[in-house]
C-alpha cells in the first residue's frame, strides 16, 4: 500500500484524534465543571456501555430507529416514484410536503404526544416523518429524471407500465434514491435523540438528558461521542451498502467520503 | 445467422416472389398537433399517407423540426397521432410491442445492467429461458463487433459501442420492424461510416424493415431502398425517391459512383430550391 492510499484510508480516523486533541486542549485551558476534558468523557464511555439498563435503553431506541427508518423507507421510495412520474400525483403531494418540510419534526413532538402518548408510537412517529421527506424527495427527483427513451425501449419489449415502474424507474432512479436514505438514516438518529428529549421515558437521548439534570457531565459527553460513533458506524455500513448497490453509476475515481 | 430471422423471413424464404408486395407499415393521413409552452397549436406533421414494404429499408430524410422522429414515434405507438391512423401488418398501433424495435439516437441502455444483460433483457420478458437468452445475446454482441465486451456496463463504452449495444438489444427480442431514430447522430464522422458499414452488412443477412430517421443526405442515400423526402414545419411529404443502386453496397464504391453521386447532389438540390441550407455543411 503506498503513503498515499495508506493517508486515504487514516485520513477520517486523524481527523476523529484532531478533534479529540483539541477539545482536550480547549477543556484544560477553559477549566469548567461543565465542560470535562476529552479523557474524561472517553473514561465514563465503558460504565455507560457496561450498564444494563443502558443497553436495554440503548435497544429501545435503536428499535424505534429501525422501525421508524423501514417504514419511512418503505412508504417514501413508492411515494417519490409515483410522484416523479405522474404530474398528477405529484401536484397533489407537492403542497403537502412543502408545508411540512420545514417544519422542524422535533417540534411536532408535542402535539403528538398528546395523540399518542410518550411511548413508542409517537417517537417511532416522529422518526419516520423525519426520515421521510429526504427519502420521498430525492426518489422523485430520480423518478423525474429517468429517460423518457429508456422507457420507450421497455414498453417496446413489452413491459407493463407497473413493471417499467419496479424494473426501470426504480433501478435507474437507485443512485438518487440512496442518496436519499442516507440523509434519512442521520435525521433518523438525529429526531430519535430528540423525540428522547422531549418524551423522557426511555433510550439514549433519556440517559443523556438524565445525565444533564443531574449535573453528570462526563456522562453527557460521554453520550455525545457514543451517538456520534454510532451515526459514523451507521453511515459507514450505509455508504458500504450503497456503493455496492449502484457501482455501475459510480463516476471512475473515488473520494473518501466516509468511513468505509 | 440463425439468431436474428424473424418468422417474417422464413416465410419469405418459402414464398420469395411475394416478398416486397406485402405492406409492413401503412401511414394513413397522419397530422399531429402539439402544444407549445405558451398554449398555441403547433402543427408537426400535415396528413402524411406512407406505406412501407415488408423487407424495405426506408429512410426519412428532412431538416430538424420537420417531424420526422415524431412520424417514427407514432409508428413505434410511442406517441398517439392527434389524425389518422398507423397500422402494423393490417392492424391500428394502439401502442409499443415486440414487433417494432426502437433505436434511439440517445441510445437509452439500461446503465445498471451490464452489456450481456441489456441484450438480455428483451428475450428475458419474452418468457425465453436464461440459458437460450445467454446464448443468443452472446451470438449477437459478436454479431455487432463486442465480443469481450460482455460484462462491460454502458459507462465504460464509447458512444459507437453503446449503440452497437443498442443495435444488439433491439434485435435480440426479433422485432419485425427496426425503428432507427438518428441512430448515428451522436457519433463522430469516424464512427458513424463504421456503424452504417456495420448495419448494412446485419440488414443484408436478414432484410427486415427499417425504418430509418436521418438529417444525412448521404445516409439516407446510402442505406435506403427508398428515401422520404419531408418539407420543414408543418412536415409534409416533398418527395419519395427510389434508390435504385445495387446491393450488397459498399461505400467506397459508391462514392465512386455516378448515380449515387446524382441521388445526392438531386436531394440536396431540392432542399437548396427551398431555401432549406440547414441541411448543407
Amino acid at each position: 500500500m503506498s503513503v498515499g492510499t495508506l493517508f486515504k484510508h487514516l485520513a477520517p480516523f486523524l481527523a476523529c484524534l484532531g478533534l479529540l486533541v483539541v477539545w482536550q486542549a480547549a477543556s484544560l485551558v477553559l477549566h469548567n465543571d461543565s465542560f470535562p476534558t476529552a479523557i474524561e468523557a472517553i473514561r465514563a464511555i465503558p460504565s455507560i456501555l457496561g450498564d444494563k439498563e443502558a443497553l436495554f435503553n440503548f435497544a429501545a431506541s435503536l428499535r424505534r430507529m429501525a422501525i421508524g427508518f423501514g417504514a419511512a423507507v418503505v412508504v417514501s421510495i413508492p411515494l417519490g416514484l409515483l410522484m416523479g412520474r405522474s404530474r398528477h400525483v405529484a401536484s397533489f403531494f407537492n403542497p403537502l410536503l412543502m408545508v411540512i418540510y420545514p417544519v422542524p419534526k422535533a417540534a411536532l413532538m408535542p402535539i403528538i404526544m398528546m395523540w399518542l402518548g410518550v411511548g413508542d408510537v409517537a417517537k417511532t412517529l416522529v422518526i419516520f416523518l423525519g426520515v421521510s421527506l429526504p427519502v420521498i424527495y430525492h426518489s422523485f427527483e430520480g423518478a423525474k429524471a429517468v429517460e423518457e427513451k429508456m422507457l420507450w425501449s421497455g414498453a417496446a419489449m413489452g413491459l407493463s407500465s407497473l413493471q417499467r415502474m419496479i424494473r426501470i424507474v426504480l433501478p435507474a432512479a437507485l443512485p438518487d434514491i440512496l442518496t436519499g436514505c442516507r440523509t434519512g438514516l442521520v435525521l433518523a438518529l438525529i429526531t430519535m435523540i430528540t423525540s428522547e428529549m422531549i418524551a423522557r421515558q426511555s433510550g439514549a437521548g433519556n440517559i443523556l438528558f438524565n445525565a444533564l439534570d443531574m449535573g453528570q457531565y462526563d456522562t453527557v459527553f460521554a453520550m455525545i461521542v457514543v451517538v456520534g460513533a454510532m451515526g459514523i458506524v451507521f453511515d459507514a455500513l450505509f455508504e458500504a451498502l450503497r456503493t455496492r448497490l449502484v457501482r455501475w453509476s459510480e463516476p471512475p475515481f473515488e473520494i473518501p467520503l466516509s468511513f468505509s | 445467422m440463425s439468431v436474428i430471422r424473424s418468422r417474417s423471413d422464413l416465410e419469405a424464404e418459402a414464398a420469395p416472389a411475394l416478398r416486397r408486395t406485402v405492406a409492413m407499415i401503412e401511414i394513413d393521413r397522419v397530422s399531429q398537433v402539439f402544444q407549445t409552452s405558451t398554449r398555441q397549436d403547433h402543427l408537426a406533421l400535415s396528413d402524411i399517407s406512407l406505406t412501407v414494404n415488408d423487407g424495405a429499408f426506408v429512410s426519412i430524410l428532412g431538416p430538424s423540426g420537420c417531424g420526422k422522429s415524431t412520424l417514427l414515434y407514432i409508428v413505434g405507438g410511442f406517441v398517439q397521432p392527434t389524425r389518422g391512423t398507423a397500422r402494423v401488418k393490417g392492424k391500428a398501433i394502439t401502442g409499443p410491442g415486440p414487433d417494432r424495435g426502437p433505436v434511439f439516437q440517445e441510445f437509452a441502455l439500461f446503465p445498471w445492467k451490464s452489456v450481456l444483460g441489456n441484450v438480455m433483457y428483451g428475450p428475458r420478458q419474452q418468457g425465453v429461458t436464461y440459458s437460450e437468452a445467454d446464448a443468443q445475446s452472446r451470438a449477437l454482441i459478436e454479431m455487432v463487433g463486442l465480443k469481450g465486451f460482455e460484462d462491460f456496463y454502458p459507462k465504460e463504452l464509447s458512444g459507437g459501442m453503446k449503440q452497437r449495444v443498442a443495435l444488439a438489444r433491439t434485435l435480440a427480442y426479433h422485432p419485425e420492424v427496426l425503428l432507427m431514430d438518428e441512430p448515428f447522430g451522436a457519433l463522430d464522422a469516424h464512427t458513424r461510416t463504421r456503424l452504417q458499414n456495420d448495419l448494412l452488412e446485419i440488414w443484408e443477412r436478414d432484410r427486415k424493415t427499417v425504418l430509418f430517421v436521418t438529417h444525412s443526405v448521404d445516409e439516407a442515400v446510402f442505406l435506403s431502398d427508398r428515401v422520404v423526402v419531408m418539407t420543414r414545419s408543418p412536415g409534409r411529404i416533398r418527395q419519395i425517391i427510389d434508390i435504385d443502386l445495387p446491393r450488397p453496397r459498399r461505400r467506397t464504391e459508391l462514392l465512386l459512383d455516378p448515380h449515387y453521386q446524382k441521388y445526392v447532389v438531386d436531394i440536396e438540390r431540392m432542399f437548396d430550391d427551398a431555401g432549406e441550407r440547414e441541411l448543407r455543411p
